[in-house]
């Protein structure tokens, strides 16, 4: 049996579907919140990214796959598009700064 | 005893089934990480214009944000709708792939038409690519290039549904076509979770 013959049923999909929900809803949430804008940001990147998580791991079936596959999406996408913010954002930064007054 | 090169021979199974998976599974995964990188640049984009920018737009006075949040809904339900119906491939269970697939489609659509209903208001507020009435010129071009980048994925997806739809009730498609057509369907999901959330709220 390969690892990705091993499929879950209807229930552990809706579960996921209802914490994606909640996320989304807290997430709402914040956005109303006065919260300094640092922490505005860090708590919205973190919801972000375990809701892309969940998606990926459960119905994307990550966690059923070969690990291979699990680490060429991680080191793929997340590590590659990581790289292209700290590529760009210290640039947009200077940018910014020599434009003030 | 195993070494280092065996185990990579087993991990790419002789190129046979690379992965433990199917060519076409894994031709889709490497299609959805280049295409994942696309968004990435899009968004990176985005960052970069609205930092430069003297003067960018508080979202909530230009976007309906609850709406927008019904559209999240409307397609993280359409993403476990086609979970459910990849399941009930592998399960044979023919009649729920059917039902669920038809469910996605039927999100899909929904979101499709939801963001035509967005487009249409923020273009009658006067926002173009080039130009729009709340600052920086920047804002209504990505706008429409995330979206619209994003919108044109959802519209291939329908057609995939569609299209895997009638093949499977016409008993031509495989429990692993329905599972392809999943991978995309959750990804087009995935990448609004980031566009909803760097677009919209942050």
């Amino acid at each position: 049996m390969t690892a990705s013959s091993a499929q879950p049923g209807y229930k552990l999909y809706w579960t996921v579907w209802a914490v994606l929900l909640t996320l989304t809803l807290v997430m709402l949430l914040v956005d109303q919140a006065p919260l300094p804008r640092l922490l505005f940001v860090v708590v919205m990147v973190i919801a972000m990214l375990v809701k892309a998580s969940l998606i990926g791991i459960y119905y994307m079936h990550l966690r059923f796959e070969h690990m291979a596959i699990a680490l060429m999406v991680v080191v793929g996408l997340l590590v590659n598009a990581a790289v292209l913010y700290a590529l760009i954002v210290p640039d947009a930064l200077q940018i910014q700064q020599m434009s003030m007054p | 005893m195993t070494t280092v090169a065996d185990g990579a021979v087993d991990r790419w199974a002789g190129g046979v089934c690379p992965f433990e998976m199917g060519w076409r599974k894994l031709m889709m995964w490497i299609f959805i990480i280049t295409d994942g990188l696309l968004f990435a640049g899009l968004l990176a984009a985005s960052g970069y214009g609205r930092t430069m920018a003297s003067v960018w737009p508080e979202q909530s006075g230009v976007f309906s944000i609850p709406f927008i949040a019904a559209m999240t809904f409307v397609l993280i339900s359409s993403s476990a709708t086609m979970a459910s119906a990849v399941a009930a491939a592998h399960a044979g269970k023919t009649a729920d792939v059917t039902r669920f697939v038809g469910l996605t489609i039927v999100g899909g659509l929904v979101f499709l038409g939801m963001q035509a209903y967005e487009w249409t208001h923020i273009i009658g507020e006067g926002a173009t690519l080039t130009s729009n009435p709340w600052g920086d010129p920047l804002f209504g071009a990505y706008f429409f290039m995330i979206t619209g980048f994003h919108g044109s994925h959802v519209l291939t997806g329908l057609i995939v549904l569609v299209s895997l739809l009638v093949r499977w009730t016409k008993g031509l498609s495989t429990s692993e076509g329905v599972e392809l057509a999943g991978l995309y369907w959750h990804f087009v999901d995935l990448v609004w979770v980031f566009v909803f959330t760097c677009f919209y709220l942050i």
